[in-house]
């Protein structure tokens, strides 16, 4: 599903070439839940932005979904990611002035849905992830584990093949991390939805299908469970 | 998808409640403005445009071309026929001479009302009523003012003499001289015409009531009221029309006069614009105005544009979530031109509203009668908002459209992502040009009036009472005096045409001490009895006044007359001085000092003064101040016994004096407002600079303080920045101020030099309005606590 060949990412400076990401190469099969770890700098979050085109590398080429991204125009790429990919934040990045259900509805209007089905849409993900009491409150209403759910719910309510997650049980206590978790278990599990996660726990490492290690913008070591 | 840009721009609004009253509260102030100088210019603009063929009619008007050009909207008396007898160019011509000041006496029974009209009454010849559009409510177009003893009012005059009565077939009488019975209502006027008189007469009676045949053939003199207007037949050439003037000229002068005497034609939509020909004002100030209004529309957007870019920071996250989300920067940008247009529809609500409230200021202060013409207004509005809206909200939404996702999220955006630091310095920059162009140039004007109020006018005009002189003859005169004497309070008593400085002149060709030729330069003639002198307190410098008389019989002349002759005034004394075609001669027995005759507008002409009881229309007295109330009543009453049939009034000389500046101290007014306006505009985006500042600078002034600076220290750290981007707006504005007033001024014969003291003065104020803006804001952030905000980093 996805192919990275090569890729290198750096920063000039006076004239001495910083490298984030140095010559990595990276397949991904549909239906893979990867766990990407790492020491700070490493490169995991670039990795992350650059598979969900929100970055683009120096270097190198990248296939996605038969498509190769590096000769894509922005539009093209904008529209192929708004249809493949879905993004987690540690943050969660909800838009403080938009309403639950106005966050979640956020997407669909951009790949150009129409009201009635919007409306269909969430409703059904609302009573999925449980938040239908929720949906009229806005995000500073909500505990740090339901703005996530919110989150969750927004990346996956145009129904993507991916979904891309940046530490996103960083700012949430161990219960609410676990149950996230549990939930992309679940997604990655009955709904096929493939999963990579950037996180610095061992133990929310161990929940994907395959953990890989990076060093200095290099994959250290890649391991199947 | 348009729902949702509006809902989040609402909220947004909602939210940043400072942000959105300093824009909608800029925005608000510009279009209020440009809506108040649009409906001002329009206004301007329509005056007279209702006629029919407006393009093919004329005013007749006449030049002098002498010692210098001289021109007079009036033109002699029976040139307006000599044009329509004799030459075929004209499709219909009319004389119409308006005389002012003048008393309406209506009798019913014993019941004797009297009313008197500053617009006057005007002896009309038929054919004005096919030229200009003044339609007839009752009456007979084809008959009217036909034969003599007619005359024709509006409904408003016809409702102030005769109630609800119908006025047709009533009789009045016009300065206790000839009966007019009218025959015909005239629609009122629309306000935006020049041509104000609301009562005509039939021209017949010309002769009964000025009591003089020769003015009907008197090619010499030129009276202001009397005017001719023409409408051309079509397609007449300006040869044609330069033919015939020549022609007129030549058949009715002789020897020198053929070279002085130009007749010409001015177009219709020449006669509001022209001042020179008795016009309202210039165009240039209507262009003056367009700018301001221009102008501030550009600085409320330049605010805008300044907040609004500050305020992108704010929604850096929001956009990058957004990008995140699938949007395209096309889908950003119409969303903050929706959130744009939400504020300028505010805005524009709150400046429709401002304009109404702010409308009947204006009229009072133009003294007119504008209203809102709901059509062309609704087309500028509109318009002005696009502008508005595409000037204002593009900026700023490219800017946010162009976020890195990444790095928005990341809140690691710079300055540079945001149009850097050094366009909102630009943008301020362009604000205080605009105020202090417009501080210096009310400073100016101020002062130019100032001067012109105190100034030494060569005479006194402070507590002297006009009044006027209905009938004049010796008996009547000399017994008035007596009684005005009497009152107490009364210093002085002068019988005269008019005062030492009037709209109101006479001017004639003179000839010197016998010389051959006559002199290239005309006088200034001012009719008036021995008492002058003293009354007005004019001086001496050479000779003495003229004595006691009742016909001319010595003149006293002003220091000019002697410059135009390049003598010195006591050579004057014993020369012969001859006026009106030396019908009138007579040795010149004193000089007095030059004195102000017209406003500061104008040259001081050269003058003579002489006795002549037949001139007199006006009473001059000296007064003391102190039982002011008592006096006055005493005139009254004194006047009214010697004038039974006559209309009281009086006015105070410097209240006279004043309206020669009233064009001044109106735009004195405006501009006033206008640099106000600008400033709180100007202020609100430095409010807003700063604001954004001080957010920007958090770290830096932490960092400082955990360092040692002290609060003076972190303050200048704004103040610095300040001070330069004034300082720069100051070199740019004054060359353009100077450049500008240096124009207004030139229209003075007499004014104040443009000093240094007054860009001082600008600098100096502006300083202080954007240090109170700034220092708000600016010791907020020096307090703040420096280990909460390098926390938050």
């Amino acid at each position: 599903m996805l192919s990275l060949q090569h890729i290198s990412k750096y920063y000039q400076v006076s004239g001495l070439k910083n490298y984030v990401l140095n010559d990595l190469s990276l397949e991904v099969d549909e239906g893979e839940f990867i766990s990407i770890m790492g020491p700070s700098g490493s490169g995991k979050s670039t990795l992350l932005n650059v598979i969900g085109m929100l970055d683009d590398p120096s270097d190198g080429y990248h296939y996605f979904a038969g498509h190769a991204v590096h000769q894509l125009k922005e539009k093209q790429r904008s529209a192929l990611y708004k249809q493949y990919i879905g993004f987690v934040f540690q943050a969660y990045h909800l838009i403080d002035e938009l309403t639950v259900y106005e966050n979640i509805e956020t997407p669909l209007i951009y790949q150009d849905f129409k009201s009635s089905e919007r409306k269909a849409m969430v409703a059904d993900i609302l009573d999925k992830f449980n938040i239908v009491g929720k949906k009229d409150l806005f995000p500073a209403q909500l505990s740090g584990g339901q703005q996530q759910l919110v989150g969750i719910a927004r990346a996956l309510i145009a129904k993507p093949k991916m979904l891309l997650a940046d530490e996103p049980t960083g700012n949430l206590n161990s219960k609410q991390g676990e149950e996230i978790m549990e939930l992309f278990r679940k997604l990655n599990r009955e709904d096929k939805v493939t999963i990579i996660q950037v996180t610095h726990s061992e133990k929310n490492a161990e929940y994907g299908t395959r953990i890989i290690n990076l060093l200095d913008g290099k994959i250290a070591s890649s391991k199947k469970l | 998808m348009i729902k949702n840009y509006i809902k989040i721009a609402w909220r947004n609004l909602k939210r940043n409640k400072a942000y959105a009253s300093i824009s909608v509260i800029g925005l608000a102030l510009g279009i209020a403005c440009g809506i108040l100088i649009f409906t001002l210019i329009t206004y301007h603009l329509s005056f007279d445009t209702f006629h029919k063929d407006s393009d093919r009619i004329y005013r007749l008007y006449t030049e002098w071309h002498d010692d210098g050009i001289g021109k007079s909207n009036g033109v002699p008396q029976p040139l307006g026929k000599a044009f329509r007898n004799d030459f075929t160019i004209g499709e219909k011509t009319a004389r119409v001479i308006n005389f002012t000041g003048t008393l309406i006496t209506i009798t019913k029974g014993n019941d004797v009302k009297k009313f008197q009209e500053d617009n006057g009454v005007a002896f009309t010849e038929p054919e004005y009523f096919d030229i200009l559009n003044f339609p007839l409510i009752k009456g007979d177009k084809k008959t009217v003012l036909v034969a003599p003893g007619e005359a024709i009012v509006t409904e408003k005059i016809a409702h102030k003499y005769f109630g609800n009565d119908n006025a047709i077939g009533k009789v009045f009488r016009l300065d206790n001289k000839v009966n007019f019975t009218i025959t015909g209502i005239l629609k009122d006027l629309p306000n935006n015409t020049d041509r104000r008189q609301e009562i005509y007469v039939s021209y017949g009676n010309m002769d009964e009531y000025t009591g003089n045949k020769r003015r009907e053939n008197n090619w010499g003199g030129v009276y202001s009221g009397s005017e001719a207007f023409t409408k051309l037949k079509k397609g007449v050439t300006q040869a044609q029309i330069d033919a015939t003037t020549a022609q007129l000229v030549k058949k009715h002068y002789v020897g020198r006069d053929l070279k002085v005497w130009f007749f010409k034609l001015q177009p219709l939509n020449d006669m509001h614009f022209n001042p020179e020909l008795n016009g309202y004002a210039d165009k240039k100030y209507l262009w003056a105005l367009f700018f301001i209004g221009l102008f501030l529309i550009i600085t409320a957007c330049v605010n805008f544009v300044n907040l609004a870019t500050a305020q992108a920071l704010n929604r850096a996250k929001e956009v990058g979530v957004r990008k995140v989300l699938g949007s395209l920067p096309v889908h950003l940008f119409w969303q903050f031109i929706a959130e744009t247009t939400l504020i300028t529809l505010v805005a524009l609500i709150v400046a429709i509203g401002l304009s109404y409230a702010a409308l009947p200021a204006i009229n009072h202060l133009f003294q007119s009668e504008m209203d809102f013409n709901i059509g062309e207004l609704s087309v500028f509005v509109v318009l002005t908002s696009i502008a508005v809206i595409f000037l204002a909200g593009s900026y700023p939404g490219l800017v946010l459209a162009r976020f890195r996702p990444i790095q928005a999220l990341k809140s690691k955006l710079s300055q540079k992502d945001i149009g850097g630091f050094s366009l909102r310095r630009v943008l301020v920059v362009t604000q205080f040009t605009i105020s202090q162009v417009l501080i210096i140039g009310t400073i100016i004007i101020i002062s130019q009036l100032h001067y012109s109020q105190t100034a030494d006018l060569g005479f006194n005009k402070d507590a002297i009472v006009m009044l006027p002189i209905p009938k004049n003859d010796k008996a009547t005169l000399s017994t008035l005096k007596n009684r005005f004497t009497e009152i107490q309070g009364v210093e002085h008593v002068s019988y005269c045409f008019r005062a030492p400085a009037s709209q109101s002149n006479n001017t004639t060709g003179v000839n010197f001490n016998h010389r051959a030729e006559d002199e290239h330069w005309s006088i200034n003639t001012k009719t008036a009895d021995e008492n002058y002198l003293a009354t007005f307190g004019l001086k001496l410098v050479a000779g003495r006044n003229f004595f006691p008389t009742d016909t001319t019989r010595e003149f006293v002349v002003n220091e000019s007359v002697a410059r135009k002759l390049n003598m010195k005034p006591q050579d004057l004394i014993g020369k012969t001085l001859s006026i009106n075609g030396k019908s009138t001669s007579a040795p010149i027995v004193g000089v007095v000092r030059d004195f102000y005759n017209y406003s500061f507008h104008s040259e001081i002409s050269p003058i003579c003064i002489m006795p002549n009881y037949n001139g007199y229309s006006t009473v001059a007295i000296k007064m003391n101040m102190r039982n002011a109330k008592a006096t006055l009543a005493s005139f009254e009453k004194v006047w009214n016994q010697t004038f039974p049939e006559e209309f009281y009034s009086y006015e105070f000389l410097d209240d006279s004096i004043k309206k020669f500046y009233e064009l001044d101290n109106t735009l004195l007014t405006l501009i006033e407002a206008f640099a106000g306006i600008a400033i709180a505009i100007g202020c609100l985006g430095l409010y807003g600079l700063v604001s954004f500042m001080a957010v920007r600078k958090t770290k830096e002034i932490g960092v400082r303080k955990v360092l040692g600076a002290s609060i003076t220290a972190v303050l200048w750290v704004f103040g610095k920045e300040f001070a330069i981007l004034l300082l720069i707006a100051f070199v740019i504005a004054s060359p353009l101020a100077y450049w500008a007033m240096h124009n207004y001024l030139k229209d003075f014969q007499y004014r104040i030099p443009i000093g240094p003291a007054i860009f001082f003065e600008s600098i100096l104020f502006t300083f202080v309005v954007a240090a109170i803006t700034v220092s708000y804001r600016s010791i907020l952030a020096a307090l703040a606590n420096p280990v909460k905000s390098l926390r938050s980093e």
